[in-house]
């Protein structure tokens, strides 16, 4: 075998396997105790999109900043934000995310450059054009980064930003992940032109199309990406064609789908099941070693759990804290 | 009734290019376009009936837009239908798509896309003509040309006024084998050898992770890993034999360095080791060890170190329509004139 053929080393293998895997095993679980009523409020999960997340967001630092959705929790993990906070927080316990107040939908940690998710379909895209021009102004090469699925990408906000982004230059990258859905609605019915990237077009940045369930095809492609961005060369594009292993929300009966589609998509289209593939595959990780990061991100899991479950709620003082910010 | 296939892939022209080297991205709504002109340019000339690659990419719903408005008094195309297959978004269409066709006996097969695009249709139909129109990234093997006149071209072969003979030309093709045909592919241009070893975003644009390129035939004018052959030693798309161009990362020291127009808009110093003739049928052993081949200006076929890797020209293996011999016949021959009278 001729050493390591990725353009990753195998730390960075692992690191960017643990990151999937524990965003793989936090939405699994969620699903799990969400279906015995545990968790309040609702959940979206990103269970299936992993690569996407990781692939992008594992090239970033905490300066740089992203903009989720209300399908986040991938993109926090993958942004760095603590898991166990994290659970916390879904549960809306004290020591969560945002003091337990905020739940699935709001988890933010701006020490990680994670702006957070966002209820608001299509919100993110203006926040993380503020963010870039925030950038733009300090100079040191940071740059935003806002998800929006394939139906948010109809929000006026989102192609408002594209404009705004254009006109201004902003190091933002606009990643359309698109699993086929919105909500409910196939995009062939939501779409006139069902081209993200045509989109992008319109407005005169330049667009690409991945396939969001291959690790490296995301990477490579976001590499460049970043790095123009970072350089002065402005906004772009990145579409993720991807899939998503859950309904739209936690209970989603998911009559929308296809006969069979589900048991495709987790056999044909896991990009956890690729990549291990691929790595193993060349020689360069063991199936002992994804295994070990497997058992201690069950671990993990389960102890976040656990841990949320024993945290105290927040109390009535708490809900006037973390409102303003002193300037 | 004279039927043609129509294949347009969504999906060509949208990759990494597009950031590192401005290449040109043909909008959904123009590739419609295109194909509205083909269906109009064909059933002006005879053709009743049109095969459609069904997709999930937008194609087929603006296509249906268009075409749900009615004739109009200057527009009419033929009767389209799509064929019964459920698109998966991925090359597997374009597989699917070329054996329904063959299957139904279509006299010809036009393709909106690339390189790659085109290879797909020829990977799993080398017999019926196929039509091809650029609208990819690398175009070495598509013509750019208006699609009304590759529409009234095939017309004029899929109802019988120009024979085979006259409407039709031969090409090469490379094939491609891994440890005796475990793995088997094509490229129609170039397969090229890359010391990359992850198919990644599949575009190839680093010269210096190039090892070899394996050309069927090579334009001085063509944009692509071919063009590095085109400047080195031309071969027509119709002479006999193609090239094989050994590059800086063999083990051979670099003989000269050739600027090359490798991608849309990136001029490149390559580092050539040798090149020389590639006659048809005679295997050529990839020397490197472990690597990806890249088919058509795309990396598809990863091996390691210890896997055999051969390449293989291959004469007259599959027919295209030539339009540019079928408009000459057309007008020499005065296929396209009417009576005076109406």
């Amino acid at each position: 075998m001729a050493g390591n053929p990725f353009p990753l080393d195998k730390p960075a293998l692992l690191e960017a396997y643990r990151r999937m895997r524990t965003i793989r095993e936090f939405e699994e679980r969620l699903h799990v105790d969400f279906s015995r009523g545990d968790i309040p409020g609702f959940v979206h999960l990103y269970a299936g999109e992993e690569a996407a997340g990781v692939g992008i967001i594992g090239q970033l630092g905490d300066g740089d900043r992203i903009a989720s959705t209300h399908r986040g929790h991938g993109h926090c993990i993958a942004k760095g934000v603590d898991p166990m906070a994290m659970m916390k927080e879904i549960y809306g316990k004290k020591g969560g995310s945002c003091g337990g107040k905020g739940g699935s939908m709001h988890i933010a940690d701006l020490s990680k450059g994670m702006m957070g998710a966002n209820g608001i379909l299509g919100a993110g895209a203006p926040l993380a054009c503020g963010a870039a021009l925030a950038a733009k102004y300090r100079k040191k090469g940071e740059i935003a980064v806002t998800f929006v699925g394939d139906g948010a990408s109809n929000q006026g906000t989102f192609l408002e930003s594209l404009n705004l982004a254009a006109v201004w230059n902003l190091p933002v990258i606009f990643v359309v992940e698109n699993n086929g859905y919105a909500e409910s609605t196939s995009r062939d019915y939501g779409v006139a032109v069902d081209s993200y990237v045509d989109r992008a077009a319109g407005f005169g940045l330049p667009g690409v199309t991945v396939d969001g369930t291959d690790f490296f095809a995301v990477h490579e492609a976001a590499g460049e990406i970043i790095q123009r961005a970072r350089t002065g060369g402005g906004p772009a594009l990145l579409e993720c064609k991807m899939v998503r292993f859950h309904g739209h929300f936690e209970g989603d009966a998911q009559t929308y789908r296809a006969s069979g589609e589900l048991d495709d998509i987790r056999a044909n289209h896991d990009c956890l099941k690729k990549f291990a593939a691929a790595v193993t595959g060349a020689g360069v990780v063991g199936a002992d070693e994804l295994a070990s990061i497997d058992r201690a991100v069950l671990d993990l899991i389960e102890l976040a759990v656990v841990q949320a479950k024993a945290a105290p709620l927040p109390t009535a003082a708490d809900l006037t804290t973390d409102v303003y910010v002193s300037y | 009734m004279p039927t043609i296939g129509l294949i347009a892939n969504p999906v060509s022209a949208r990759d990494i290019r597009r950031i590192i080297a401005n290449a040109s991205n043909l909008q959904i709504a123009d590739r419609v376009n295109i194909v509205m002109r083909v269906l109009t340019a064909a059933h002006s000339l005879g053709v009743e009936r049109v095969l459609v690659m069904p997709d999930n990419g937008g194609i087929r719903a603006l296509l249906q837009r268009h075409l749900s408005r009615g004739h109009s008094q200057h527009q009419k195309w033929p009767v389209v239908e799509y064929l019964d297959m459920e698109p998966t978004s991925t090359v597997e269409d374009t597989f699917q798509a070329a054996r329904l066709m063959h299957a139904a006996g279509v006299a010809a097969i036009v393709v909106l896309g690339g390189d790659g695009t085109h290879r797909a249709v020829v990977r799993e139909c080398r017999s019926i003509p196929i039509a091809g129109l650029s609208t990819g990234t690398n175009n070495a093997f598509p013509e750019m040309r208006e699609s009304t006149i590759t529409g009234m071209a095939v017309a004029l072969y899929a109802t019988g006024r120009l024979s085979a003979a006259q409407a039709l030309a031969p090409n090469k093709l490379l094939d491609v084998s891994i440890n005796e045909g475990a793995q088997r592919d094509i490229a129609l241009v170039d397969a090229v050898i890359s010391t990359d070893r992850y198919i990644g975003a599949r575009a190839l644009w680093k010269p210096e992770a190039l090892s070899a390129a394996y050309l069927t035939f090579a334009d001085p004018q063509a944009i692509g890993l071919s063009a590095i052959g085109g400047l080195l030693q031309p071969v027509g798309r119709r002479d006999p034999g193609g090239l094989a161009v050994q590059l800086g990362h063999h083990p051979q020291p670099a003989a000269l360095r050739l600027l090359a127009p490798i991608a849309p808009g990136m001029v490149r110093p390559v580092a050539i080791a040798h090149w020389q003739a590639m006659p048809a049928d005679q295997p050529f052993a990839v020397l490197q060890q472990g690597g990806v081949v890249a088919l058509d200006g795309e990396r598809e076929l990863a091996f390691d170190a210890g896997d055999r890797v051969q390449i293989t020209l291959r004469e007259n293996a599959f027919p295209t329509v030539d339009v540019a011999r079928c408009m000459q016949i057309a007008a020499c021959e005065g296929l396209l004139r009417l009576p005076s009278t109406p």
